[in-house]
């Protein structure tokens, strides 16, 4: 599970600056597109270095010991 | 991080919407709403030859299914009245008239009163599409300058 934090100021005149956290590769440009379609055009966009991050993915190893009993 | 976007208000919406935005804009600049939706008359706008200002929202859109032309909001704020209605392109339109003020008088207080409807509209739905995708308030506060500041978070498969 991943943690997703958007925090938006709507100014006065109604532009909306948004800046996207933890979300990374599609996942944030999907977000991207989505306050696109509610909001309006983008002004400008600039993308983190977090954008450019791999999807963190969890790995369990398991190893097993097998001793000859005497 | 993730990314960092700037966008620009773009107003499209039924009538309802756009007439929740008035009503919420009327009210944080002490606008009276003085008739609701009604029908208005050739003559109501005739009467009274007083300044007029007309401002047009420029990237707006009332989709017309729910609005017949000749129905209007009609504010007022001591002698101003400002009307907000779909023009004949389908873009909202906000008429302001009143005794006693200059152009330039009427100009701004139009020009602020469609300043604080974009935010309105703008504030109604974001709010809306964020609850809509399943994400929680952290914080929702409104600053000195009337910049509104919401903080969303939500857990991600």
């Amino acid at each position: 599970m991943a943690q997703h934090e958007v925090e938006i100021t709507i100014s006065k005149t109604g532009e909306v600056k948004a800046h996207v956290k933890g979300a990374k590769g599609k996942a944030c440009l999907d977000y991207v597109k989505w306050l696109q379609q509610i909001v309006g055009k983008v002004k400008s966009q600039t993308l983190t270095s977090e954008h450019y991050e791999p999807d963190v993915k969890s790995r369990i190893d398991t190893r097993q010991q097998v001793q000859d009993k005497e | 991080m993730g990314a960092i976007i700037i966008l620009t208000p773009v107003v499209i919406a039924s009538w309802p919407a756009i007439a929740a935005a008035v009503a919420g804009a009327a009210s944080a600049i002490g606008l009276m709403v003085g008739g609701a939706v009604k029908e208005s008359t050739k003559e109501e706008v005739k009467e009274k030859a007083e300044q007029q200002v007309e401002v047009e929202l420029a990237d707006s859109e009332v989709l017309a299914k729910d609005l017949a032309r000749e129905k209007e909001i009609v504010l007022t704020k001591g002698d101003v009245e400002l009307r907000v209605s779909r023009d004949s392109r389908g873009r909202c339109k906000v008429c302001a008239k009143g005794k006693g003020h200059s152009q330039q008088e009427l100009k701004q207080m139009t020009e602020q009163f469609v300043q604080k409807m974009t935010q309105c509209f703008i504030y109604n739905r974001v709010a809306s599409e964020l609850k809509n995708k399943g994400f929680q308030m952290v914080n929702e506060e409104v600053m000195k300058d009337e910049t509104i500041r919401l903080h969303v978070r939500r857990w991600e498969d």
